[in-house]
């Protein structure tokens, strides 16, 4: 197991050496139900973040952006997690992992998020902040875009390498 | 949407554990593990992990082939 110091740290904050985990079943009802909670809580806390930012306006924005990040870190970690012990959430090519209509229904909710954040902010007023966020809007887009192209890439082709090693090769 | 990690896996594990007279709780004290997941096991809703085969195995007196092998996998198991 690859034991860095960040999977140290996961393994004190989940408590992974608990005595709970001996028993094999117990250990994977557990680990389903935890996705359960994990992907509720993601989606509640995009929604509610998203429902705030409308309902709420301006005065919501920050508890948005504090929902949003603590959901952010969350997924981030979970992936971080999963990948460095070779297990790859959204794999590109032939195994597609999580369906069209769940990534459609994200997309929908996120881009009400964004509709959300740029109406909070717009009601700001000044125009020192309105300027600041026409250029960091999609300046942060491009940025975000140019990430996920690399960021592919980068997978596709540690994926053709994996492809072409021996047939005894184990993953780092 | 069914669960991928319990798709109905077929077994013997019930059938040999009657013929040894045991019941599901002494199963499960013998092998580690909570009368639950041998529940499971019989029911075909959980695939145990090939150490816990063994053990299931080694406890009722079969191999873990005999005991686990799918429909049609016999033939390729005796080869």
């Amino acid at each position: 197991m690859v034991q860095t110091r960040f999977m140290r740290w996961a393994a004190v904050v989940g408590d992974l050496g608990s005595p709970f985990y001996l028993e094999e079943r117990q250990r994977d009802v557990w680990n389903e139900a935890s996705a359960v909670g994990f992907q509720l809580m993601i989606w509640l806390s995009l929604a509610g973040s998203t429902l705030s930012l409308w309902i709420g306006g301006r005065p919501a924005l920050p508890y948005a952006l504090v929902m949003a990040a603590v959901s952010a870190v969350g997924s981030v970690v979970t992936i971080r997690y999963a990948r460095l012990l070779g297990v790859e959430p959204v794999q590109p090519g032939a195994h597609r992992w999580v369906s069209f209509r769940r990534v459609a229904v994200a997309g929908a909710l996120y881009l009400l998020f964004l509709g959300g954040l740029v109406r909070a902010v717009w009601s700001l007023g000044t125009d020192s902040v309105r300027h600041g966020f026409l250029i960091g809007l999609p300046l942060g887009l491009v940025v975000m875009v140019v990430g996920v192209v690399l960021g592919v890439r980068a997978r596709r082709a540690a994926d053709r390498a994996a492809d072409a090693g021996q047939p005894g090769d184990v993953p780092s | 949407m069914v669960r991928t990690s319990a798709k109905g896996r077929q077994n013997r594990v019930r059938i040999a554990r009657l013929v040894r007279d045991l019941t599901q709780a002494q199963l499960a004290e013998a092998t580690g593990v909570s009368r639950q997941t041998i529940v499971a096991i019989e029911a075909g809703d959980y695939a145990p992990s090939v150490y816990l085969a063994l053990s299931v195995a080694a406890v009722l007196g079969e191999s873990v082939e005999s005991l686990f092998a799918a429909d049609g996998m016999e033939s390729v198991v005796k080869e």
